[in-house]
């Protein structure tokens, strides 16, 4: 249970950092837009180069958080196995 | 593995959640939906920097502008600068010095003029106004410039050679 609770903590603290690059990457998005309309195009390769690494470590947050979790849940399954 | 286990097993098929994780799983389905969030966003701003360097155009045309060398001073004149789907202003200064731009304001895509004698061209559906010197916007709500038009005089008249933007 107390792996649960920290798992609980984890994904709470993880979604929030996800949102927050999510966030970051809507503006990204705006700003490469206004770029793109007022035809100052060096910005829009760094734009998408901030948001492709955004959205690598986001992906790498999102794989950190269902491996934990499936190792949560392997391990309530084997405590209910050894229950019965 | 007993008969209870496997019963067990077949129940959590079907309900696979339990009560007291559902909020856990929900969690993770939300992350999920961010991450895939995350790259349609990211996809979004790769397709409008390639947009950039697929609608960037480097052979410009020699158009000649009919009646550009009668032009008096403190008067302006249209033309149409790439086809004809590009609406233009060439304006002659005060000072007798030649400059054209887009006639499409760079607030909502209104048709510019030229105030006579002014140093202004003007945007009536908005007040917006912008520098007959180099286009920069100077009042109201239009906040890009207007894009130039490069002029070369030649021997048989006033030719747009490119425009810049």
């Amino acid at each position: 249970m107390q792996t649960q609770q920290q798992g609980s903590v984890l994904f709470a603290g993880v979604l929030v950092l996800i949102a927050t690059l999510v966030i970051i990457q809507l503006w990204l998005l705006t700003a490469a837009l206004e770029a793109l309309l007022a035809r100052t195009y060096e910005v829009l390769v760094p734009a998408t180069v901030a948001s492709i690494v955004l959205f690598v470590v986001n992906a790498l947050l999102l794989g950190y958080v269902v491996a934990f979790d499936r190792k949560v849940r392997s391990r309530r399954r084997n405590d209910s196995l050894e229950l019965l | 593995m007993s008969d209870d286990a496997k019963s067990i097993d077949r129940w959590r098929e079907d309900f696979p959640v339990r009560w007291d994780a559902d909020h856990y799983l929900t969690r993770r389905e939300l992350a999920k939906f961010l991450t895939l969030g995350s790259a349609l966003l990211c996809g979004a701003t790769g397709a409008l920097a390639l947009a950039s360097r697929i609608g960037a155009r480097s052979d410009w045309p020699a158009v000649r502008i009919p009646a550009a060398a009668a032009l008096l001073p403190g008067t302006s004149l249209l033309f149409r600068y790439p086809d004809d789907a590009g609406p233009c202003i060439l304006i002659k200064t005060g000072a007798g010095e030649l400059k054209a731009y887009s006639q499409v304001c760079t607030h909502l895509s209104c048709a510019v003029r030229y105030p006579s004698g002014g140093d202004t061209i003007e945007c009536p559906c908005h007040r917006g106004f912008f520098a007959v010197d180099d286009g920069r916007p100077v009042a109201g709500p239009p906040t890009r410039a207007l894009p130039r038009v490069r002029l070369e005089t030649r021997s048989d008249g006033v030719y747009a050679i490119g425009m810049e933007v």
